[in-house]
């Protein structure tokens, strides 16, 4: 350990930051969770270096710091010295991408990944994403500070920033911009910035005083809260992109058609630099399968998303390169706690330990998942605590389990919506149950008659989500914090909780986690609901699957978000 | 001539309340919610209820049956539920992908067809006549679907001949446009080339046993002019007709083929407005749509009685 140079970081970091320094250095913190977390919390990409170095047993060697440079924040470091020097030489060139049709492109309203993708081109974030696509990185705001509570974050946002019409970008356009994401109900600032908690100190500076405290506050301004692309001040909720194409970003919507695509031209005023490439041209699809066909046949690029099913013949293309980021997107597996045949938690753990999540993984998804242990802290949350033991399918268990609760010939319907993978995992579970004299009825249904009638009917109203089916599974999206699934899945009367889960102890958990900023107590407090979900089992969750997007080889300095945004600012022909 | 047209119009009128009053029962008859569908499975219910105040679909069915007919017959379809854009431009440049489609389809099904169908008349029960039989019946066998598939693979993503894809780059000159819609105009043409052909083949056959051809040849005219003058005219009526229905079906959207191309026609349009409950959007498709038929049916009667003044428009006379 270098005291001197943890000193040097200890000596500057507020609170909060310097929690999280602490943790690390007492080991309770990976060096991945540290440099996550580090970075959502504002510390600067040489801070973090130096706290790494000085932690690591080769701490005088330059090659902990070196490493950090190369595998941490890369994007942070080419944000803020990009600002004055293209990221790359410039090798002129169109990338053609294939992209889902976007129902919006009202930065502000959209709710769709296909407006996520198309927005994020002209408009940029506070965060944005690192080159990793995993964690957040500096945007339009250079760095950002909390006060020791949380409650109070200090935005410093990038100077020189000029609108694609030439005016100035100022601390009066992101006041602006979160007023209108306030107005509007922006899921991820809901309950956490109320109207008027956005103030401009100066021109480059922008203090947010929140509700409560809230260590996550940065995500929430990210990329990983799509809507919170930061428009002008003199921008009018319900423009869509379209109709005022004033970003700050890399590229300049040139061409835009609802049904067929958008072509995008080089901004050379962006802060970043020119762009290598020349352009980018945006053509749009309704379904996955003839976006890889159109790859096969040198129409387009690169896929902003596809699935292992559809894009199967990808995975053994030479000259595709395939970006799995690994995410929080997750199949919720839930079974009625209030009453039915799985009120009885011995009925709920014995369909748990049926599942066999390797096999899954590898049938559904050639290995590009993560294993779930029947709760929603997915690993890559700094605070996952990954001592709580893994399920594994173990159907001996599994059959004294129901024989304990005194169930013999356990049959139940498997409500899913036909998405993606869905429908081929209900087949699967429904053979891995068999196994322990379980037996599942697969009902397969269109989305909108499975959400309306077995995922949440609207009816009965309260508690939300009573008249839904008493076994089912249902998709999440990835979320940068697990605020929304707790929230609204599992907390007593959440607006999602088809589970009717009601548990006392799970809901003090969940409130102990919000209410936490440092690192050690949302991890204390994250242990409690991973125990408490594992036993409880409300809902089996198998597994964590990769957000799966690529592009050809012809092409590098590509990178993408799990949320549809896939970012072409560095890309340029190999 | 102008009381039938005025008399087809009427009953046009009619047509087009009742597709309309059938359009709204089918997007109505399932107990779905319009803000839920469009703001999807996730979005709170505040929002949901507050969209479904804004669209109106909250309001008593009668009433916005109502709406929806006032709508339909004064053309002001408003905006789509779901891009909030205003309808009509959305569906005309649609239309205008599917007309070129259709049109591109129609004009290589068209002559060959007719011709094929008249060399295997004129040489019926031969060997000829037998294979030109067995490819119609194979070709409108198979679903484009499966045709446009082969083609995909066979000649874009192996040979790499033509585009995968239908939608020409923006501004792009017609040879290039024909050569994005080559792919898919020959799905189409392949399944409308049995249909055709085989029209063309019995109304031919039917013709040439008739007494005034048997007379036109007893007469010393060539074959050629008997074939001209009084065989075509007269057998390629019935072929008129067929052709008037797929020129309907044509443009209504070939969905299957649509997809597999990317192609934003009118199939996709309406496919994603009915996933979407995007009524306007779905309504107004389905008038246009109806329009398309009842012109093409109206061209067909016409045409047909200039072929054949024997047919009478004006039961009257």
């Amino acid at each position: 350990m270098d005291y001197r140079k943890l000193d040097e970081v200890r000596g500057s970091a507020v609170p909060l930051q310097l929690d999280t320094i602490e943790a690390f250095a007492a080991g309770r913190l990976s060096r991945r969770e540290f440099i996550q977390r580090a970075t959502v919390l504002g510390l600067s990409t040489g801070a973090i270096g130096m706290v790494i170095a000085a932690c690591s047993s080769s701490s005088s060697s330059p090659s902990a710091a070196a490493s950090v440079g190369a595998s941490t924040a890369p994007s942070a470091a080419a944000s803020v010295g990009a600002s004055t020097a293209p990221s790359a030489a410039a090798t002129g060139g169109v990338i053609r991408i294939a992209s889902q049709k976007p129902v919006s492109v009202d930065p502000v309203a959209m709710q769709d990944l296909g407006g996520y993708g198309i927005t994020a081109q002209s408009f940029e974030f506070l965060c944005t994403l690192d080159k990793g696509g995993s964690n957040i990185a500096p945007g339009l705001a250079l760095k950002w500070t909390p006060n020791s509570d949380g409650t109070v974050w200090t935005f410093d946002l990038r100077q020189n920033v000029k609108w694609h019409d030439g005016s100035p970008f100022t601390a009066d356009d992101v006041v602006a911009t979160m007023e209108r994401l306030v107005a509007a109900g922006n899921s991820g600032l809901k309950g956490v910035l109320g109207p008027g908690g956005a103030v401009a100190k100066d021109a480059n500076t922008v203090v947010f005083t929140l509700v409560g405290g809230n260590g996550n506050f940065p995500y929430l301004v990210s990329v990983f809260n799509a809507q919170t692309l930061i428009t002008p001040k003199a921008y009018v909720a319900g423009t869509t992109l379209d109709k005022v194409p004033a970003g700050t970003g890399a590229w300049k919507l040139k061409t835009y058609n609802a049904q067929t695509g958008a072509t995008f031209e080089r901004n050379p005023d962006w802060w970043g630099g020119p762009t290598p490439l020349d352009g980018t041209e945006f053509i749009f699809f309704d379904a996955t399968g003839p976006m890889v066909t159109a790859y096969q046949g040198a129409q387009v690029d690169a896929i902003v998303q596809f699935d292992v099913l559809s894009g199967a013949s990808l995975f053994n293309d030479p000259n595709f390169s395939i970006i799995a980021t690994e995410a929080a997107l997750h199949r919720q597996i839930w079974m009625r706690t209030d009453k039915g045949q799985f009120a009885d938690k011995r009925v709920r753990q014995a369909l748990a330990f049926t599942f066999d999540r390797p096999a899954l993984i590898q049938q559904l998804f050639k290995g590009k998942a993560q294993l779930g242990n029947d709760h929603v802290i997915w690993q890559g949350y700094p605070y996952f605590d990954s001592s709580v033991p893994q399920r594994a399918q173990d159907t001996a268990k599994a059959k004294q389990l129901l024989s304990d609760a005194g169930v013999s010939n356990l049959t139940a319907t498997l409500h899913c919506g036909q998405l993606l993978e869905i429908p081929d995992l209900a087949t699967l579970l429904k053979s891995q149950a068999a196994q322990a004299g379980i037996t599942l009825n697969v009902a397969v249904e269109s989305l909108d008659t499975f959400y309306g009638a077995q995922w949440c009917p609207a009816a009965p109203k309260d508690p939300p989500c009573s008249g839904a089916a008493e076994l089912g599974i249902v998709d999440y999206g990835h979320r940068a914090t697990p605020d929304v699934y707790l929230n609204a899945a599992l907390k007593s009367k959440g607006i999602w909780n088809s589970s009717q889960y009601n548990s006392p102890a799970f809901d003090a958990a969940f409130k102990e986690f919000q209410t936490s900023v440092g690192v050690d107590a949302q991890k204390a407090a994250c242990t409690k609901i991973e125990t408490i979900l594992n036993d409880d089992v409300p809902i089996g969750l198998p597994y964590f699957y990769n957000y799966l997007a690529g592009n050809s080889k012809k092409f590098t300095g590509v990178y993408s978000s799990a949320l549809g945004q896939m970012f072409f600012s560095a890309a340029a022909t190999a | 001539m102008a009381r039938y047209i005025s008399r087809r119009l009427v009953l046009s009128l009619v047509t087009l309340w009742l597709l309309a009053t059938i359009v709204f029962i089918i997007a109505n008859v399932l107990p779905n919610d319009v803000g839920r569908t469009i703001l999807g499975p996730f979005a709170p219910q505040e929002s949901v209820d507050a969209l479904n105040q804004k669209l109106g679909t909250d309001r008593p069915l009668i009433v916005q049956y109502a709406d929806s007919m006032r709508r339909v017959f004064t053309f002001d379809y408003g905006d789509s539920y779901v891009t909030g854009q205003p309808v009509l431009p959305q569906l005309a440049a649609a239309m205008a992908r599917s007309a070129k489609l259709a049109g591109l389809a129609l004009f290589l099904t068209i002559p060959i067809a007719i011709a094929a169908g008249i060399f295997a008349a004129r040489r019926r029960d031969r060997l000829a006549d037998r294979g030109v039989v067995l490819l119609g019946v194979t070709s409108s066998s198979i679903p484009e679907f499966v045709t446009g598939t082969i083609l995909v693979v066979v000649v874009g993503v192996q040979l790499k001949l033509l585009p995968v894809l239908a939608t020409p780059p923006p501004n792009a000159d017609i040879p290039t446009q024909i050569r994005y819609l080559l792919m898919p105009a020959t799905a189409m043409a392949i399944v409308y080339f049995g249909y055709i052909a085989r029209m063309t083949r019995a109304g031919t056959i039917d013709v040439l046993q008739s007494d005034y051809t048997r007379t036109a040849t007893m007469k010393g005219l060539t074959t050629g002019q008997v074939m001209r003058k009084h065989v075509l005219r007269n057998a390629l009526i019935p072929t008129v007709a067929v052709i008037a229905v797929q020129v309907g079906y044509l443009f209504g959207g070939i969905i299957a083929v649509e997809k597999i191309f990317n192609y934003n026609g009118m199939g996709q349009t309406m496919l994603f407005a009915a996933q979407r409950k995007d009524i306007p959007m779905l309504t107004a498709g389905a008038i246009i749509i109806g329009i398309v038929y009842m012109l093409a049916t109206l061209a067909a009667d016409m045409t047909m009685a200039w072929m054949n003044p024997r047919i009478r428009l004006d039961t009257e006379h």
